[in-house]
């Protein structure tokens, strides 16, 4: 009878068949059929003891020992859950020893010498916070991945078949959200403890909207977007105004009238009256008209007309200077509040534009103008992302009226990265479009996704309150290696990783499906997310959430294509119109999902930031260094021609637009310029309407903006500062920098 | 010179050890500095070319 036996970490402990007894027990009942009795149980044992005897046992040889044994007397599909159960062992103590190494990576080093510490550029991994939200992070997906997900799912994302975005918060939450900020002001709201009123002057609104921001990030995983930025803040707009107007209208009645402040106030409360429309920007014209037909105590025609004018004038200067400020504070606040678990500002888009009222316009202004200005010192905002809905004949060419103000995001845009440029006319955005409805214009979320179509109900393809429930992407490249330039298979394999990943994505889905109202205070309890409103706190979010999307997401189209026919997209039109063949069958493969299922299921161009290095790593090491496709570091962004390839801007918006209609759950096309083409405004505006002629959804371009903290200067750095001529690391006199200051107000003061 | 014009001049010197701020975008948003870029997106920003027009 065998005594001892060996354990993994080379301890040496007596045996007990008890343990064999019980693990083919538990495979046993993971099984429906070959139902075992004690006694089979207990010959089964006996079996395997026998089969040790004489032999030095380590633990392996005793499962082999099981297996071979369930084998032999013809429980199948018992040895099957077995080997199952086995292989799941052996995953989970390795990955424990992984996540225990990553514990001491995120502990111990520096976030430049760690690259698993910089995987979200926009948290610094070496505060205390950063580490404790990667602690929670790394914990979760361990957890996930070995006693969430399917084991073949979890395979095929460890091995760098697919990746799950966000996997560390599978059990919990969703992706991004379009918050409806009129809907959500209108009578005030709660952020957990306390009511916020309705806000009363364009600085509340201004400071609520970041709020708002907030408070939904913590809830979710994903880009925060405010869809009707400018509608919204007009609103806010028009009472501060009608607020200043008063206020210079008692004011003026006081000096010019020497009226006593109560018999000011009891003119300025008749006047009020007799207008029945508030005074607005609108109405200056309209209000002096109509006084000649007033009759008001305290004040005849020509007093009321000054009175009038004085405030009208005063009250939109006061406004605007208000709105600036509300403006900037906004721009501070979304660049300094860590206020996304404590680690990370919220990552926040506003959409605006096409607000062609004099108070949205007042909105765009200022907001473009704060930006420009920067922050404290001058520097670049990193958020909020900006995005102006380019519309013909709203904002798009001479004669729209909000012409100017596209030509000042230009401006803006060129030397502050932001804003973005989305583009309405595009025709899978046209669709939707009803002028003056910003339900009906497409916003873009995050780092450029987009939800607008409905299959779940044609009724509601809205824009407010929609969001994305998760995305996953596939190794797109991989599968073009393996296909060894044979499209049917490449074809094949693809749809049969489409297959499992819809499965993930459901799997997924049903899991988000279990939460309640009380799960999303804010997102849900306060009518956030598309028919929440109608839920009580203990109701099922279920049915409500398949307003959202349920998106396949790819990277590394050009990588593909070479790996397929030996070219990308860039250099070759076989390969484009190879290319966007495959995109368009994923593309088909979703929509005909959607059908058969009645959920959203979309096609996303996906922004990989992580994911850029992570597939092609795997690839190295599994394939070797292929040129052209697995020898740099990354692979290619969705459907981007090659950043490293040369290219006309012209060519390249043009290759990439048609695939901006194939990916509906978002996508984004950037052009590189150097600094001087900035310079050069014209040039500027017309790349961003050749985009509009291309059908593009949504686009960017990239200028390099650099910036010397020593003396301010913000634009093109080469190797020398152009401003006081130091290089980096160089110091510079502190009399230069005073005498430059006379010629420059943003040298910083020392 | 002595030690109290030394002393006098290095006060009077500013941004030693001081680089440039090089904001870039990542992945549609930006980032004050390619510092806390990964590895992958570091190797993508330092290949990208510029496009004429």
């Amino acid at each position: 009878m065998i005594q001892k036996i060996t354990k993994r970490n080379g301890q040496t402990v007596p045996f007990d068949s008890v343990k064999i007894l019980n693990a083919i027990s538990k495979a046993n009942k993971a099984v429906e059929d070959e139902k075992m009795t004690t006694t089979d149980l207990l010959f089964l044992t006996e079996k395997v003891c026998d089969r040790l005897e004489g032999e030095g046992c380590t633990v392996e040889q005793v499962q082999d020992k099981v297996e071979d044994v369930l084998i032999h007397y013809d429980y199948k599909r018992t040895a099957k859950a077995y080997i199952l159960y086995r292989n799941e062992h052996t995953k989970i103590r390795n990955s424990q020893a992984d996540l225990m190494d990553i514990y001491k990576k995120l502990t111990y080093s520096d976030a430049k010498d760690e690259d698993i510490k910089r995987e979200n550029a926009n948290i610094d991994g070496d505060t205390a916070m950063g580490t404790m939200l990667k602690y929670g992070s790394e914990g979760s997906k361990y957890f996930i991945n070995n006693y969430v997900l399917p084991k073949d799912i979890a395979a095929a994302h460890m091995n760098g078949d697919i990746h799950i975005h966000d996997m560390d918060f599978y059990m919990l939450t969703e992706t991004c959200c379009q918050i409806d900020l009129i809907r959500l002001f209108k009578d005030g709201f709660s952020t957990g403890h306390g009511h916020l009123r309705e806000p009363n002057s364009i600085r509340s609104y201004a400071a609520l909207a970041c709020i708002a921001i907030q408070a939904n990030q913590n809830e979710m995983h994903g880009g925060q977007s405010i869809p009707n930025f400018d509608y919204a803040m007009a609103i806010g707009v028009a009472k501060t105004y009608a607020k200043e107007y008063w206020k210079s209208f008692m004011t003026y009645l006081r000096i010019s009238e020497h009226m006593s402040k109560a018999d000011a106030q009891k003119t300025a409360d008749q006047f009020q009256k007799a207008l029945k429309e508030k005074p607005s920007l609108r109405n200056t014209e309209w209000v002096e008209e109509i006084i000649s037909t007033l009759d008001i105590q305290g004040a005849d025609h020509d007093v009321l007309k000054a009175a009038h004018r004085f405030s009208a004038e005063n009250a939109a200067e006061q406004t605007d200077r208000e709105t600036y400020q509300a403006m900037e504070a906004l721009v501070h606040n979304l660049n300094t509040m860590n206020s996304r678990a404590g680690a990370q500002v919220p990552f926040s888009s506003l959409n605006y534009g096409t607000d062609t009222s004099p108070e949205g316009r007042m909105v765009i202004r200022n907001l473009l103008t704060a930006t420009e200005a920067g922050l404290g010192g001058g520097e670049t905002p990193i958020f909020p992302v900006q995005i102006f809905k380019v519309k013909d004949g709203v904002n798009y060419k001479e004669g729209d009226p909000n012409y100017d103000l596209f030509r000042m995001a230009v401006k803006t845009s060129a030397q502050r990265l932001f804003p973005n440029f989305s583009f309405l006319d595009a025709p899978f955005n046209l669709q939707y479009y009803k002028e003056g409805d910003y339900n009906t214009e497409v916003a873009y979320m995050g780092c450029r996704t987009r939800v607008m179509g409905n299959v779940h109900d044609r009724t509601r393809e809205v824009t407010c309150g929609r969001g994305n429930l998760s995305f996953t992407s596939i190794n797109l490249p991989r599968l073009g290696i393996e296909a060894h330039g044979d499209i049917d298979q490449f074809y094949k394999k693809l749809d049969e990783m489409i297959d499992l990943v819809i499965r993930q994505l459901l799997h997924r889905f049903k899991i988000q499906c279990t939460k309640k109202v009380r799960n999303y205070p804010f997102l849900m309890g306060q009518g956030i997310w598309i028919d929440s409103e109608d839920l009580d706190i203990d109701d099922s979010v279920a049915e409500i959430l398949k307003h959202g999307t349920l998106s396949i997401g790819f990277i590394g189209l050009a990588e593909t294509l070479k790996a397929l026919i030996g070219k990308h997209h860039g250099e070759s039109e076989e390969a484009q119109k190879l290319g966007l063949e495959i995109i368009g069958h994923m593309r088909k493969r979703m929509d005909d999902e959607s059908e058969k299922t009645g959920l959203n299921f979309t096609l996303l161009a996906t922004p990989a930031e992580g994911l850029s290095g992570r597939f092609v790593r795997f690839d190295q090491k599994k394939y070797g260094k292929i040129q052209g496709i697995t020898d740099r570091e990354y692979y290619t962004n969705s459907f981007h021609v090659p950043v490293y390839y040369p290219i006309k801007a012209y060519k390249k918006i043009e290759l990439e637009a048609p695939y901006h209609a194939l990916t509906n759950a978002g996508h984004i096309s950037y052009v590189e310029l150097d600094g001087d083409t900035c310079k050069n405004l014209e040039a500027f505006e017309r790349i961003i309407k050749f985009m509009k002629e291309q059908g593009i959804g949504y686009g960017s371009i990239n200028h390099p903006v650099d910036r010397d903290p020593v003396c301010g200067y913000t634009g093109v750095i080469g190797e020398v500062c152009p401003r006081c001529g130091r290089r980096e690391g160089e110091a510079v006199s502190i009399e230069k920098l005073r005498e430059l200051r006379k010629k420059y107000p943003d040298v910083p003061v020392y | 010179m002595t030690s109290k014009n030394t002393m006098a001049q290095h006060e009077r010197e500013i941004g030693a050890q001081v680089g440039f701020e090089r904001i870039r975008r990542i992945t549609g948003y930006l980032v004050g500095t390619t510092d806390r870029f990964n590895n992958a997106k570091r190797a993508e920003e330092s290949d990208r070319v510029k496009h004429g027009i």
